[in-house]
């Protein structure tokens, strides 16, 4: 709480300096109110607070507060705050975790507040994650989507006589993958040939980065037409792809939590990291042209990578939905979407901004992401009210499994806590109807 | 009469904030934990009435059975531990050394950092490269290999007993420096006379003095041992493999995590009632004594 109270200042400061330098008072409407959850990557906090603070310089009338939200407990945070009827009027969310807030309804529908041309430019797997099934309204907007995939150094696959695939067809698979684990974990200053990000702790990156593995194996988190976790979570397919996962553990290959965050790019004693885009800034700042960004391997038979990304919504609480729909315009218009994903590496989130972003032009550094979701790769997670226990199941069975619990025993606690929240909420009408 | 009557308006205040914060919450708990009650009401599935199934399904999974072994692990670890830190840490500075109070200064400052800064601090501590590591190797001459503390199944507990003893013990400490300085010097001055070792003094003079200092102590630290959370909430999530999850983590799971708040409800009633029979049997056993000679 007291991150949360700093934050609000830092934001009440913000407005403060920009209406100064504007000599305006902002008496005129109440603030729009913006929660953000700071981020993971280098600078993505200031560059939040840069973006209100311009938006303050050229809308003095609207003036709008940031609040960073710390990412540890964001969900929970969401809904105490909507417990006490006190949402902002703009918040952000890790996609899946919207169809929840629909379905308690805090979120407004987004078709109406924001113009065609906007929308139009959104790329499709934006508005596909932001899309609720039940009533086919959007409700969701991100400023980019996320890249998932390995990342290497040149120097050490080549040593290690590792080939090295050129694009998503000739991606590793399961077997190519272990065997490049072992011989890369025997070079020399290699403690751990692989981070998974262990160091993340027990929550979403667990069912971002990993689910994707199960789903190449043609397991799910949960089956999505019956709406049942058993049988999906903890099927064989499932069963299998985190056996292997466990594998990695058991062998040594994998980073330990305690190492933190920068075996790979920093301490280099780690050859391969599995992790999103956001690490883009760090990584090419601590390895510079040896960092190799390599395709998602085909675990498991079928091709797939993760999806979806942080994304905003409009919440009903608000007083003022066209001033916080402008708002969100704002941040979704070109030259914002291009500086940003410029900076943090993310797929820019509207067409007209590829082209801006050096990165992801034909050839650039991380075009390899938007292949992967142009090739159909990306599968979103289930958006779906019980995500939120989805999610924080899953999660601590890649805990379990992490600490060496049998992978069956772990997954079929997963699928019991999902099943009983989704009985208890009678299905989640009018999602049980189907 | 009258004076009766002055007596309830003067307790009225207490009585109703009490009531309004403490015994209306708990009722309301205990009313909670019969029903599905959600973190947020839904107008799509209202709140029923459930009868027992929160309590069933509370001791169905034994991830609450789980939770107060690993909660009674810990009270019985880290009791004894910042008791005795605290005694001393109270007899060190119960001295006539100059500086006596910058030194009584310097320990109480860990208790009063916040637990979420201390254990940001200790993760640090704790990490492959952290002091732990480094300073085991270096009297090893770096034979002992690196130990994962917090991922450690046997380990991770009496890590968190560590720094939760680290973190307490002043507060301890503060106490017993009350009641050491509340036994009278000429109980010392007569063993002295006697012969008696300083060992002697401790076990046969010091100790019977603090009696009434020991029994508020034990208790006090027990109850703050059972409600342990931030620690583990921040550093170990319950793992590894649940070896350190507590009651309350359990509860902030079910009730914020999950949004189970009829489940939360069930399990902070059962938590309560151990509390309090924890402490009435501790009240029992020993019998404070009410006069001192």
């Amino acid at each position: 709480m007291k991150l949360t109270r700093r934050a609000a200042l830092v934001g009440v400061s913000v407005v403060a300096t920009a209406s100064m330098t504007t000599k305006m008072t902002f008496a005129a409407a109440d603030p729009i109110k913006v929660w953000h959850h700071g981020g993971r990557g280098d600078g993505e906090r200031g560059r939040m607070e840069a973006l209100i603070k311009d938006w303050n310089t050229a809308n003095p009338d609207i003036p709008a507060i940031l609040e960073i939200q710390p990412e540890g407990a964001y969900n929970e945070q969401v809904q105490a705050a909507a417990a006490s009827g006190g949402l902002p009027d703009l918040l952000d969310f890790d996609g899946p975790n919207y169809a929840n807030y629909v379905w308690s309804g805090y979120l407004l529908p987004l078709n109406d507040l924001i113009s065609k041309a906007t929308l139009d430019d959104v790329i499709p797997s934006i508005i596909a994650q932001g899309t609720y099934a039940p009533d086919g309204k959007l409700y969701s907007l991100g400023i980019g989507d996320s890249g998932l995939s390995l990342w290497g150094r040149k120097s050490l696959l080549e040593k290690a006589g590792v080939r090295i695939p050129k694009g998503i067809d000739d991606a590793w698979n399961m077997a190519e993958f272990e065997d490049a684990l072992a011989k890369l974990q025997k070079l020399e200053g290699i403690t751990h040939a692989l981070d998974v990000k262990l160091n993340y702790g027990q929550g979403e990156w667990f069912t971002y980065g990993f689910s994707p593995i199960v789903q190449s194996f043609g397991g799910d988190l949960i089956d999505r037409t019956t709406w049942k976790a058993t049988g999906t979570i903890n099927g064989k397919a499932a069963v299998d792809a985190m056996t292997h996962f466990q594998g990695w553990i058991k062998e040594g290959y994998v980073v330990p939590a305690a190492d933190g965050d920068d075996s790979f790019f920093g301490k280099k004693t780690s050859a391969i990291s599995f992790v999103g885009h956001w690490m883009w800034p760090a990584h090419s700042k601590g390895l510079g042209n040896d960092l190799l960004l390599l395709p998602m391997p085909n675990w498991g038979g079928k091709h797939v990578t993760g999806n979806g990304s942080w994304c905003w919504g409009i919440t009903k609480n608000t007083k003022n939905p066209s001033g916080t729909a402008k708002l969100l315009e704002f941040f979704m218009s070109t030259k914002n979407v291009s500086d940003l994903e410029q900076a943090m590496g993310g797929v820019p989130g509207v067409k007209s901004a590829a082209s801006h972003v050096d990165l992801y032009k034909e050839g650039g550094p991380l075009s390899l992401y938007l292949a992967q979701l142009n090739a159909g790769m990306g599968v979103p997670r289930p958006a779906h009210p019980a995500y939120p226990t989805i999610t924080a199941s899953f999660a601590k069975a890649v805990a379990d499994i992490v600490d060496g619990k049998p992978v069956q025993d772990s997954l079929d606690a997963a699928a019991k806590a999902i099943d009983q929240n989704i009985d208890d909420n009678k299905g989640y009408p009018p999602f049980g109807k189907v | 009469m009258n004076n009766n009557r002055t007596a309830w308006t003067m307790l009225a205040p207490a009585v109703g904030m009490v009531g309004l914060f403490i015994v209306f919450p708990f009722l309301m708990s205990v009313y909670f934990s019969f029903t599905d009650q959600r973190l947020l009401a839904n107008a799509n599935v209202p709140t029923e009435i459930v009868g027992l199934r929160n309590y069933q399904r509370l001791f169905e999974d034994g991830v609450f059975q789980n939770a107060f072994f690993r909660t009674a692990t810990f009270a019985i670890l880290v009791v004894p531990l910042q008791c005795a830190m605290g005694l001393g840490a109270a007899m060190l500075i119960n001295s006539k050394l100059p500086m006596r109070n910058a030194f009584r200064t310097i320990y109480f400052l860990p208790t009063v950092m916040s637990m979420v800064v201390v254990s940001v601090i200790w993760a640090s501590l704790y990490q492959t490269e952290g002091f732990f590591n480094s300073a085991l190797s270096f009297v090893s001459f770096g034979t002992i290999p690196h130990v994962d503390w917090l991922h450690n199944e046997y380990i991770a507990m009496p890590a968190l007993v560590l720094l939760s003893a680290w973190q307490g013990f002043p507060f301890q400490m503060i106490i017993y420096l009350a009641g050491l300085q509340g036994i009278n010097k000429e109980t010392y001055e007569a063993a002295q006379c006697e012969g008696a070792t300083r060992w002697q003094e401790f076990i046969h003079v010091t100790m019977p003095g603090l009696r009434n200092t020991h029994i508020l102590v034990g208790m006090t630290t027990t109850i703050f041992a059972m409600k342990l959370f931030t620690q583990v909430q921040l550093l170990t999530q319950g793992g590894p493999s649940d070896t350190t999850d507590t009651m309350v983590r359990v509860i902030y799971a079910t009730g914020f995590k999950r949004g189970e708040v009829g489940k939360a409800a069930a399990a902070s009633v059962i938590f309560f009632l151990l509390v309090l029979v924890i402490s009435f049997i501790q009240r029992k056993l020993v019998k404070e004594e009410r006069a001192i000679q």
